[in-house]
C-alpha cells in the first residue's frame, strides 16, 4: 500500500515529532563512569536542545562512545546525572540524593530515547517489519494494525518497502541500519542517538545511512550522534563536540570548529581524518 | 493361543542344555504387540514428555538462576543443579519416593484428572525425572543464552522494554536455535532412562518385558524386542527433531546446512561439509 508512497518524511510517518516536554531535551550535568578503577568519563556535561543535531567526535578511547551510552543509561554513572525531556534517567530523586531506580522505570524512560548502534542489533528472529513493530506492540501498547500500518509508512520512508518481509541477514548492512533507524523512530522518541552508525559498514553503503539521518535532521529531530563523518557533521550538525580521554576539550558551530579549532588535539585530529 | 503354546516351547526347552530360540515370542512382540507392550509403549512416551517439559521448564529457571544478579537465587539455582548432577537418579527416584512416603513427609497419593488415574509411583518418577532433567538442561539454556549476542539484549532494552521482556521476547527465542539440538539429544536420554522407573515398580516399556521374560523365561526374545521397540521409539524422535531443526533454521544463512542429517544423527557421525556451510 506504500509502494507509491514518494515522501520521505519521517517524522510524518510517526505522526509528527513528538511533544517536548522540556526546552532542553537533553540535559547531561557532570557524570563521572568508571570501569573498574579506570575512569572513563571525567566529568562530562551537555545540554541539547529541542531540534539540535549535535555530533561528538573524539579518538578511540576518549569516552565517546561510552557517554551516549551514559545517556540511555545502558551504562550506569557513578556520579552527575542525566535529564532526557525533564525527566531523570536511571536515577530518582529522594530527598535531595539520587537513588537507583528500578529497571521497570528505567525501561520506561528508554522509551523517549532512540537509539541506533554501529553494529545495528537487529532482531534475526524477525522480519524487517517486525523488528519495527516489536516494540511499540510490546512495549508502548499499540495495536497490531496500527503498528504495522506505521511500520509500513517507516519502511517505505527509508527506502526499503520491498524489503518488509525479509530478515536481517538477507539485508546488507546499509539496508539493516537503515531498518535499525526505523525501529528507533517507531518509539516516537524525543531524542535519537547514534553510535558510530556507519563505522561498521562498508563504503559504498555509508551514504544511503548518512541522507536517512540527514532527512531526519533537516525535519527537526533532536540528535546526538558520535561519529567520525565529519562532511555530515559540516552538513546537519548545529554543533561540534571534541572528545579526549573522558573529557569534552572543545566544541562549537561546525564553521568554527572545523575552520579554526582552538585545541591543540583536536587541531591534530582532524589533521588525522580529514 | 499362542501363549499356551509358547509356554510349552518354553517349557521343554528349559530341561535342554541348549537355549531353544522361541522367535515367535520375538515377533509377536514387534508385529502384534499386546494390550501389556502397548500399554508400556505408551506410558513410556506419556512420562518422557511430561518429565522432558519439567525438566526444560525447570532448566530455564535454573539457566535464568545462575545468572541472576541476586546472590541467594544464585546460590539456589547452584545447590540445585549440583545436589541433581551429582548423585545418581536410582537413588534420588527411591528417595523422592520410598524416603518421602515412609518418612510421612508426602506419601504420593493418587492423583485422578478426570478419567485418569495417576498412581504415586508414576509421579514421584516423573517428579525425579524432571527434577533430574532440569539439573541438566540448565547448562544448555545457559550456553543457548550465552550463545545469542549482548548486542541483542541491548537493543532490546535501549527500545524499553524490561529485562524480562526482553528476555522472553528477544534473547530466548535466539537461544532456543541453541538449545534445540542438545534438547532432543536430552530427550532421546529421556525415552530410554525412563525404564529405570521400574525400581519403582512402574510397569513401563522396559519393566513389561522384564515381567515378560519372567513369565515365559524368554530372556533373550523379550529384551531384544524391547530394544526393537526403544531404536523404534528414537528413530521416530530423531526423525521429528530433524524436522524441527530444519524449520528453526529458516530465515538463517546456510539454512540447508542446519543440522547433521538423519543418517548422519543416527549413527553418531557429522556431517562435515555441512557444517562448514556455518
Amino acid at each position: 500500500m506504500n509502494d507509491g508512497d514518494q515522501s520521505t518524511n519521517l517524522l510524518e510517518a510517526i505522526g509528527g515529532a513528538p511533544p517536548a516536554e522540556s526546552a532542553n531535551i537533553v540535559e547531561v550535568t557532570d557524570i563521572h563512569k568508571f570501569f573498574g578503577h579506570n575512569e572513563v568519563l571525567k566529568g562530562v556535561s551537555m545540554t541539547v536542545k529541542q531540534r539540535e543535531v549535535v555530533v561528538v567526535c573524539g579518538p578511540s578511547g576518549s569516552g565517546k562512545t561510552t557517554f551516549i551510552r551514559c545517556v540511555n543509561h545502558l551504562e550506569k554513572i557513578q556520579s552527575g546525572s542525566v535529564k532526557v525531556n525533564g525527566h531523570l534517567i536511571g536515577y530518582r530523586e529522594e530527598n535531595g540524593k539520587l537513588v537507583s531506580d528500578k529497571e521497570r522505570n528505567i525501561a520506561h524512560q528508554r522509551r523517549e530515547i532512540g537509539m541506533v548502534f554501529q553494529r545495528f542489533n537487529l532482531f534475526p528472529h524477525k522480519t524487517a517489519l517486525g523488528n519495527i513493530i516489536e516494540a511499540p506492540i510490546q512495549v508502548r501498547g499499540t495495536s497490531e494494525d496500527e503498528a504495522i500500518e506505521m511500520g509500513r509508512k517507516l519502511l517505505a520512508r527509508v527506502g526499503l518497502a520491498h524489503k518488509e518481509d525479509a530478515y536481517p541477514a538477507q539485508l546488507s548492512g546499509g539496508q539493516q541500519q537503515r531498518v535499525a533507524i526505523a525501529r528507533a523512530l517507531a518509539m516516537r522518541p524525543a531524542v535519537m542517538l547514534f553510535d558510530e552508525p556507519t563505522s561498521a559498514l562498508d563504503p559504498e553503503m555509508i551514504g544511503e545511512v548518512l541522507e536517512v539521518m540527514k532527512e531526519l535532521a533537516r525535519e527537526g529531530m533532536t540528535m546526538i550522534v558520535v561519529s567520525h563523518e565529519m562532511g555530515f557533521a559540516r552538513e546537519v550538525a548545529d554543533r561540534v563536540v571534541m572528545m579526549d580521554e573522558g573529557l569534552i576539550i572543545e566544541e562549537g558551530t561546525p564553521e568554527v570548529f572545523f575552520t579554526n579549532p582552538q585545541q591543540e588535539r583536536t587541531k591534530s585530529f582532524l589533521s588525522k581524518i580529514l | 493361543m499362542l501363549v499356551v503354546l509358547a509356554l510349552t516351547v518354553a517349557g521343554c526347552s528349559s530341561t535342554k542344555s541348549t537355549y531353544h530360540y522361541q522367535w515367535n515370542l520375538f515377533f509377536q512382540s514387534i508385529f502384534s504387540p499386546d494390550g501389556q507392550i502397548l500399554g508400556g509403549l505408551w506410558l513410556t512416551v506419556i512420562i518422557s514428555i511430561i518429565a522432558q517439559v519439567i525438566g526444560v521448564i525447570l532448566g530455564v529457571f535454573a539457566a535464568l538462576g545462575k545468572m541472576s544478579k541476586v546472590l541467594p537465587i544464585r546460590w539456589f539455582a547452584n545447590i540445585y543443579i549440583w545436589f541433581f548432577r551429582g548423585t545418581p537418579l536410582v537413588v534420588q527416584l527411591m528417595f523422592f519416593f520410598f524416603g518421602l512416603s515412609v518418612a510421612k513427609i508426602y506419601t504420593w497419593p493418587d492423583l485422578t484428572l478426570g478419567p485418569l488415574t495417576i498412581d504415586g509411583p508414576i509421579q514421584a518418577g516423573i517428579f525425579a525425572l524432571g527434577l533430574n532433567e532440569g539439573a541438566y538442561m540448565a547448562e544448555i539454556v545457559r550456553a543457548g543464552i550465552l550463545a545469542v549476542d549482548p548486542g541483542q539484549m541491548e537493543a532490546a532494552r535501549a527500545l524499553g522494554m524490561t529485562p524480562g521482556k526482553a528476555m522472553r521476547r528477544i534473547v530466548l527465542p535466539q537461544a532456543a536455535r541453541v538449545i534445540i539440538p542438545p534438547l532432543g539429544n536430552e530427550f532421546n536420554n529421556m525415552l530410554k532412562t525412563t525404564s529405570l522407573l521400574f525400581v519403582l515398580s512402574v510397569v513401563e516399556l522396559y519393566e513389561t518385558f522384564n515381567i515378560k521374560q519372567g513369565q515365559f523365561f524368554a530372556p533373550f526374545e523379550f529384551f531384544l524386542a524391547a530394544a526393537v521397540w526403544y531404536l523404534l521409539l528414537t528413530t521416530i524422535w530423531g526423525v521429528i527433531q530433524s524436522w524441527i531443526e530444519r524449520r528453526l533454521a529458516r530465515g538463517t544463512p546456510g539454512a540447508q546446512a542446519a543440522g547433521p542429517s538423519l543418517t548422519a544423527r543416527l549413527i553418531g557421525l557429522r556431517n562435515n561439509s555441512g557444517n562448514q556451510a556455518r
